[in-house]
């Protein structure tokens, strides 16, 4: 359909409105975390840097622990996206591909899960995991965190099953490939973006975890960037020049992997979203 | 998200589908289930001390829990912090999708991207915001100031309904395009050739959209608010974080109460009788809002 002038005229305040919105705080923050301390705090607000320093970077990497919260958060994150990949895999090839009694009722209590606020599981876990010997461990926070991934990333592979001919299987199994032969060649890699999609989802969720991560880790060398960046904000004098550096560097990785990756999920969740 | 998109499978596989769901359900029973049994448990007993077996009190918790005013206060605080957000998400939301859903150059980037906001640390998210909204130094009061729309710098955390009113700002601003995304679908889904009949009857935009657009968004709409209200709800590190649940209590939602509960004043069987009522009235309250707002749907 043609758009009139009106139309475009309000296409593009909108986009200029989306864009300011999103994208100015994160410029804000990216671009005064190379400004000099005088400038950043000074009356009247710069939006281009017009000094420059890497020294925010320089302290926050040498004088504070965010090198250790940035090892922790990458290690829980990618272990808790391998390992919630391979459960919703799993699981998904069952739901949406094969018939078994009680089908329905088990793929229904797994979606009730997201009716329970986590809070009602903060205080079991943690005297569960006290028992254990689980608390103050990075292991007690991947378990959290697949938890938490699993029943969304298995409702999102729901598309990607449908999106797979059945015949490609049974073709498979006439050539005579095992079931082992026709998950390897055959699934994995036409699943691959609802794999991909699913990794983003459990990747991100990890990344941006906090409240168990600040309830089940003790020893600050075992936080997670959250955790960590809260506690340099908690410090009597705000030194916002470090924040907005380990700002940055906290969403760095997230972005990156995002680039990569990013589309598959936005897929996932829209296809998922209307079927 | 409803179980009638399960479709009919080819072949009965015996043990394997079985062996398949083991580990995922296996992992959830350990995580969810046993730990939601056993929070009905430590509510029914009066537990001081991390780790020791505090004595059977029956519905103690439970009584202490409904007489005091602050849990009424929280649930309160709640249910503004969840319309609030629900309102102002969908809102957002809907415009954003609206304009993704047209065409123009670089459109394909745009829909991938907007969902910057969501993939943000939620600690990255408050220190953007502390800093941007602080009274000296951040850039908003500043700007405002230019605009003409303020005389001098405005607490955003000053006050009870101006901190409320900032975190449910900030938190739709992390949410809002995670919604747009979702919506976006459903508007793909609606044809083309619908907006045209409709623009050569001579319906205008506003018309087109209240006519067309909004009742076949609805569905989706409807489950995004079941989604948005559930998540909403849980949401305790934005608030945490950015007010810590005050001034004077103001922001101080369930989810935080509970925490208070729990890790600063140790009363654990309060705090899991408290949980245990909020996950009632929040399942209580999905199956609610499915049953009333849910088309009546044919099942396949």
């Amino acid at each position: 359909m043609k758009r009139g002038l009106a139309g475009t005229a309000a296409l593009l305040l909108g986009l200029l409105v989306l864009a300011l919105v999103v994208l100015f705080p994160m410029w804000a923050v990216l671009s005064s975390s190379i400004k000099l301390p005088r400038e950043i705090i000074h009356r009247i607000p710069t939006y281009f840097p017009k000094s420059f320093t890497l020294q925010h970077y320089q302290k926050l990497l040498a004088t504070s622990d965010f090198p250790a919260y940035f090892g922790n958060s990458l290690v829980v994150a990618l272990l808790s996206a391998a390992i919630t990949v391979a459960l919703a895999t799993l699981a998904g090839y069952a739901f949406f591909r094969l018939e078994f009694r009680g089908r329905e009722l088990i793929y229904r209590m797994v979606m009730v899960a997201y009716a329970f606020p986590s809070i009602v599981i903060l205080i079991p876990i943690y005297l569960m995991f006290a028992k254990l010997g689980l608390i103050d461990t990075r292991t007690a926070l991947v378990i959290v965190n697949v938890t938490f991934a699993l029943p969304f990333s298995i409702w999102m592979m729901r598309t990607f099953f449908a999106a797979l001919p059945h015949e490609l299987e049974e073709a498979a199994a006439i050539d005579g490939a095992s079931l082992f032969e026709t998950a390897r060649y055959v699934l994995v890699p036409l699943l691959g973006p609802g794999m991909a999609s699913i990794a983003v989802f459990a990747f991100v969720s990890s990344w941006t975890e906090y409240l168990f991560a600040s309830v089940l880790i003790l020893s600050d060398a075992k936080r997670t960037i959250p955790v960590g960046l809260s506690g340099i904000i908690g410090q009597y004098q705000i030194d916002w020049g470090l924040l907005l550096a380990g700002a940055s560097l906290s969403i760095l990785p997230v972005v990156v992997f995002f680039a990569f990756v990013g589309r598959f999920f936005v897929s996932g969740l829209t296809e998922g979203a209307v079927k | 998200m409803t179980p009638k998109t399960l479709r009919p499978a080819r072949r009965s596989a015996g043990l394997l589908p079985y062996l398949l769901i083991a580990p995922a359900l296996g992992l959830l029973a350990a995580t969810l289930v046993i730990p939601i049994v056993s929070a009905v448990d430590i509510s029914l007993h009066d537990i001081r001390v991390i780790g020791a077996a505090g004595p059977f009190s029956g519905a103690d918790n439970y009584l202490r829990v409904l007489a005091d005013p602050t849990f009424w206060a929280a649930l309160g605080t709640s249910a503004v912090w969840v319309v609030g957000n629900a309102l102002v998400q969908t809102l957002l939301a809907v415009i954003a999708a609206l304009v993704l859903d047209q065409r123009f150059p670089g459109v394909r980037i745009a829909r991938v991207w907007i969902i910057l906001t969501w993939i943000v640390p939620t600690v990255v998210i408050v220190i953007i915001w502390r800093w941007l909204l602080s009274p000296s130094g951040g850039l908003v009061n500043p700007l405002l100031i230019q605009l003409g729309l303020i005389d001098r710098p405005v607490g955003f955390f000053a006050s009870g309904p101006m901190a409320m009113t900032s975190l449910i700002l900030i938190n739709s601003w992390r949410w809002f395009p995670f919604v747009a995304v979702m919506l976006l679908a459903a508007l793909q889904r609606i044809p083309a050739d619908v907006y045209e009949a409709a623009a050569v009857d001579g319906a205008n935009p506003l018309q087109r959209f209240f006519a067309i657009t909004w009742p076949l968004l609805k569905p989706t709409l409807l489950v995004l608010t079941v989604m948005g209200t559930l998540l909403s709800f849980n949401v305790f590190d934005v608030i945490w974080l950015l007010t810590a649940g005050g001034p004077a209590g103001a922001t101080r939602t369930l989810p935080v109460l509970i925490y208070e509960t729990a890790f600063k004043a140790y009363r654990m069987g309060d705090a899991a009788a408290m949980s245990v009522i909020a996950s009632l009235l929040m399942i209580g309250l999905a199956v609610m809002l499915l049953e009333t707002l849910a088309p009546k749907e044919k099942r396949s």
